[in-house]
């Protein structure tokens, strides 16, 4: 249906701000002392009013604006590409000519808008009319659009018909000089927004298409506010030197390298390959004896440590002897708040205060006054990350202090002493070979397999069919 | 008492068919309208513009309102009605749509004439655009009132722009507001209404057809011309009589001189 465009809650199109300009100009020239000159059309018989050569725009433009020929040319141009002035001896070129070649206002019903766009509707009750003027009259472009209009607004296709009727019969009331603007109108309006394929579409803005017409920025002090805030806030976030990324990125990739399954090959063998899971099985979640590299990889970074549970697990083990394990297990308690239950945060959130926050609790964690305050305030209305603060700085504490005391530790040192480290399976000698020690061979070696196997029938075929023919001849 | 039943049957479809064509009537008469309406709008602004101009645009946009809510009534009564049979059901279809698809030109017929009234005051005649146009409406109106001749009775009356600008603004909300309720109260399906007439519609019984011929327009090929080529013929087939006539004449002339 229509969008209704007076409507207080609707969405208001705004008539784009070229055009408004456009039509200055037009308007301008309407003075009857500082416009333009006027001069009338001959037709056989009829006189038409209102009719410009070219060079009177052009000329026009340079006194009025006081700009160069090159200028007005373009101006004028313009001007007729968007349809406020019309050609009367070619319609379809589009173009100001500064010679004698006539011109004519658009008259403001038809002039380019955004505002209220051309629609089917429209152009099918225009096109049934050229059609019923004159039989045949329709260009080929003209007829494929009308049978693509009929498909589409066939529900309301008798009312097309009717009004163009209607429109016609309107119009012979006029007298035949009328009737002739009234028609060179119309088909200029058409040619413009519905234009010829191959013409140049003058509406359709391309790639950058404005969003918001009616998007105008007033350059007050408040937007000069918004956007030194903005730069501000900009500037104030966190940069860090490429360099340093990348000096980084190498030393990381240079720790992990060897620990890497792609760059080094895993131990005993890659299952992808050889469909032997001893590489699982031996890497697992909790075996009674960890890999050697997975125990190295403890000493990379404290995260590495608490993310492994054997070695969370060892690392426990550890603090209990040095009295210190309550520090964990409150790191423990705050990862569960935080990635559990949404349901279950207040009762846990209780908990953890009773066991490790209260004064005089049975696990009292050291927590700096500040941090513990903050917590203890947050603590009233619990949510997810009340508990961050305290985490993090236990987290660090644990870091900096017990951390590196393990990895120096006994405990450490026989855990790395006992790590096994897996065989290499022994390759077989012959590396073709299709038998496998387990069932289901690869699926590269299953393609070679069954192109071997159908080049050997179509050779047993060949043969048979060579045999057959040779004894046929 | 089968005649009883079959007279209350007629009684009935009868009653349906007067009311299918008032509403077509009503909406042929408010086509006729909103096409006279257009063309009138479309001389706002231009040299044509005064304020008899205004004053027709406005009788005729009241005479369109007033059918507007009439059809809309009957329609929306009758399409309500469960008990309505199938054809007439579709005939009435056809005729909402055809209601709807004109109350949409009239409604953006109107916000232009709004618009326009905005930028092109009657005050200052000088900025009115000089579109060629020379003689003024009256006769369409005319035609669009349903009238022989546009009385001059009533003279239109200067400074009372202000308050039809805010008529016009009340009346084209109401057409919104119409149009709303329209789609609320009756559900029509767009897509399975059929319409009655052909793709290409016969051309209007007038000889004085092709204007544009005037102009020397330089065009490309126009498609096939049947009319052409059959007016071609009965000028040639009269020139070949009248020249058989005129031998005849001559023959006898000699043969009796």
């Amino acid at each position: 249906m229509t969008i209704n465009t007076l409507a207080k809650g609707g969405w208001y199109r705004e008539q784009m701000t070229c055009f408004r300009k456009m039509e200055k100009v037009i308007v301008a020239m309407q003075d009857p002392d500082m416009g333009m000159k006027m001069r009338n059309q001959r037709l056989l018989i009829t006189v038409i009013p209102h009719a410009m050569t070219g060079r009177d725009v052009i000329d026009w433009l340079i006194q009025k604006y006081n700009i160069c020929e090159e200028e007005a040319l373009h101006v004028g141009g313009m001007l007729v590409r968007y349809g406020y002035i019309y050609p009367l001896k070619e319609p379809r070129s589009l173009v100001l000519r500064a010679d004698e070649t006539p011109y004519r206002f658009q008259t403001p019903y038809f002039w380019t808008s955004t505002r209220w766009p051309a629609s089917e509707l429209d152009y099918a009750i225009y096109l049934a009319k050229k059609n019923i003027r004159k039989q045949g009259e329709l260009m080929e472009y003209e007829k494929e659009r009308y049978s693509l209009l009929h498909k589409r607004i066939n529900h309301t296709w008798d009312f097309v018909v009717m009004q163009a009727r209607e429109q016609l019969r309107a119009s012979k009331q006029r007298r035949k000089a009328d009737r002739i603007v009234l028609e060179c109108q119309e088909q200029a309006y058409w040619l413009i927004n519905r234009p010829p394929p191959g013409a140049h579409n003058v509406l359709d803005m391309g790639l950058e298409k404005p969003n918001n017409f009616s998007l105008r920025v007033t350059l007050n002090s408040d937007y000069y506010k918004r956007e030194i805030e903005s730069c501000r806030r900009a500037l104030g976030r966190n940069r860090v030197k490429s360099s340093i990324c990348l000096e980084g990125f190498v030393k990381f990739s240079e720790q992990y390298q060897n620990h890497d399954p792609i760059m080094q090959g895993c131990l005993p063998s890659n299952p992808w390959i050889s469909d032997d899971t001893a590489h699982w099985t031996m890497n697992s979640e909790i075996v009674p004896v960890p890999t050697r590299l997975r125990v190295e990889r403890w000493s990379f970074s404290f995260m590495e440590l608490l993310n492994d549970p054997i070695g969370r697990r060892e690392f426990m083990t550890y603090l209990e002897k040095e009295f210190s394990a309550e520090n964990l297990c409150f790191w423990q308690a705050c990862e569960d708040i935080r990635h559990g239950e949404s349901s279950k945060i207040i009762q846990k959130v209780e908990d953890v205060y009773k066991n490790f926050l209260a004064p005089g609790a049975a696990r009292w964690v050291n927590i700096d006054s500040k941090t513990m305050d903050k917590t203890l305030e947050g603590i009233k209305h619990p949510h997810r990350f009340v508990m961050d603060d305290a985490q993090l700085h236990i987290y660090f504490l644990m870091k900096k202090d017990s951390y590196p005391r393990y990895l120096k530790s006994d405990l450490y040192k026989n855990m790395l002493a006992k790590a096994i480290v897996p065989q290499e399976t022994k390759k077989s000698v012959f590396p073709f070979m299709r038998r496998q020690r387990h069932s289901s061979p690869s699926p590269a070696q299953a393609v070679t397999q069954v192109t071997e196997e159908d080049g050997r029938a179509m050779g047993a075929g060949k043969a048979g069919t060579n045999s057959a023919a040779g004894s046929h001849v | 008492m089968p005649l009883v039943n079959n007279k209350v049957g007629d009684d009935c479809t009868v009653g349906t068919d007067k009311a299918l064509a008032d509403g077509k009537a009503l909406v042929d008469s408010l086509i006729k309208v909103v096409a006279c309406y257009r063309h009138l709008a479309s001389c706002v602004g231009s040299c044509t513009d005064s304020l008899q101009l205004r004053d027709e645009l406005r009788q005729t946009r009241e005479k369109a309102q007033n059918l507007a809510v009439s059809i809309c009534q009957h329609l929306t009564s009758h399409l309500r009605d469960k008990s309505l049979p199938e054809e007439q059901r579709k005939e009435m279809e056809l005729l909402w749509v055809a209601f709807s698809s004109g109350l949409e030109l009239l409604h953006v017929d109107m916000c232009k004439v709004f618009s326009m009234g905005d930028i092109f005051s009657l005050a200052n005649s000088a900025s009115l655009v000089q579109t060629g146009l020379q003689g003024g409406g009256s006769e369409v109106a005319a035609r669009a009132l349903s009238l022989p001749d546009l009385n001059q009775a009533r003279a239109p009356e200067a400074g009372l722009e202000s308050q039809e600008r805010s008529t016009m603004e009340q009346e084209i909300s109401q057409i919104d507001h119409m149009i709303d309720d329209m789609e609320m109260k009756v559900n029509v399906l767009r897509w399975m209404v059929e319409p009655h007439g052909p793709q290409y519609a016969d051309p209007l019984s007038s000889t004085d057809s092709a204007s544009l011929a005037l102009l020397s327009v330089d065009e490309e090929q126009p498609g096939h011309q049947p009319q052409s080529q059959h007016s071609h013929m009965v000028v040639f087939v009269v020139l070949f009589a009248v020249v058989l006539v005129a031998t005849t004449l001559s023959v006898c002339v000699v043969f009796f001189s």
